[in-house]
């Protein structure tokens, strides 16, 4: 049982769920995050602190596409565990359909460093 | 005049810091005397309870304020614990929904022990789950 993230993440990238996280277990990419499955205990508190709603249970459907990039790019991405600044755009990018098939970039970010 | 004071608490409504030291305290003197946990949890985490109580109310501060206190791999933690079984996980969650139900509303009481199933079901399946075995699994 895990949260995933998903599309809306993709050039928005707020981060204020990594600062939540009691296990750590975001990792950064260069325009999103993803959850590592197996290091998320399913508490929750991370879903309602996107603003871009992009957190959803592994429970809801249709969801299978996104954990597996999770799965895939958390053990790729390094590991976030202070926020910082958003993209100065992001609240251009917030609600854009499609964000993965226009946006989406296997590069890592930075993470904590 | 002492269950005045003692009600005072009872029936308590909201998530606070004083809540969560309360159901800590009150939780982990349940487990430090349960024949099945107690031992396990004291192997653990070398007798230092103090210390684990002040680990406890960090994570819970965490879990349920959003405070950002604990920091920690618990899955790593229960991978490691000796002594470990599936039936310890449904013991701890029965315990805890007892201290729920003796200090908190019914509503605040849920809070709590639904975000604790989760979390318990999460670490079972990180401890136990193999993916040529059956899940829910009866062996482990």
């Amino acid at each position: 049982m895990t949260y995933v993230v998903t599309d809306n993440c993709i050039k928005c990238k707020y981060m204020d769920c990594v600062e939540v996280c009691p296990v750590d277990c975001f990792y950064e990419g260069d325009n999103m995050l993803v959850i590592h499955p197996d290091e998320c205990i399913d508490c929750g508190v991370c879903e309602p602190e996107c603003p871009a709603e992009a957190i959803k249970p592994d429970t809801q459907g249709g969801l299978e596409k996104w954990l597996k990039l999770n799965a895939e790019y958390a053990s790729k991405w390094p590991n976030i565990s202070v926020k910082r600044d958003p993209p100065a755009d992001a609240k251009e990018f917030d609600g854009v359909p499609d964000k993965f098939e226009k946006y989406f970039s296997p590069e890592s970010g930075e993470g904590d460093g | 005049m002492t269950s005045i004071t003692m009600d005072s608490f009872a029936q308590t409504r909201e998530i606070s810091e004083q809540a969560i030291r309360r159901l800590v305290d009150d939780f982990y003197t349940k487990v430090r005397t349960d024949p099945a946990l107690g031992p396990v949890f004291d192997n653990a985490i070398g007798g230092d309870w103090d210390e684990h109580l002040a680990t406890m109310r960090d994570f819970w501060s965490s879990v349920m304020l959003t405070s950002g206190r604990y920091k920690g791999n618990p899955v790593a933690v229960h991978r490691q614990v000796a002594g470990i079984e599936l039936k310890l996980f449904e013991r701890w969650l029965a315990l805890f929904a007892e201290t729920c139900r003796e200090l908190f509303d019914d509503e605040l009481a849920e809070a709590f022990n639904s975000r604790a199933q989760r979390i318990a079901e999460s670490l079972k399946l990180a401890v136990f789950y193999r993916p040529d075995r059956p899940w829910p699994s009866s062996a482990a």
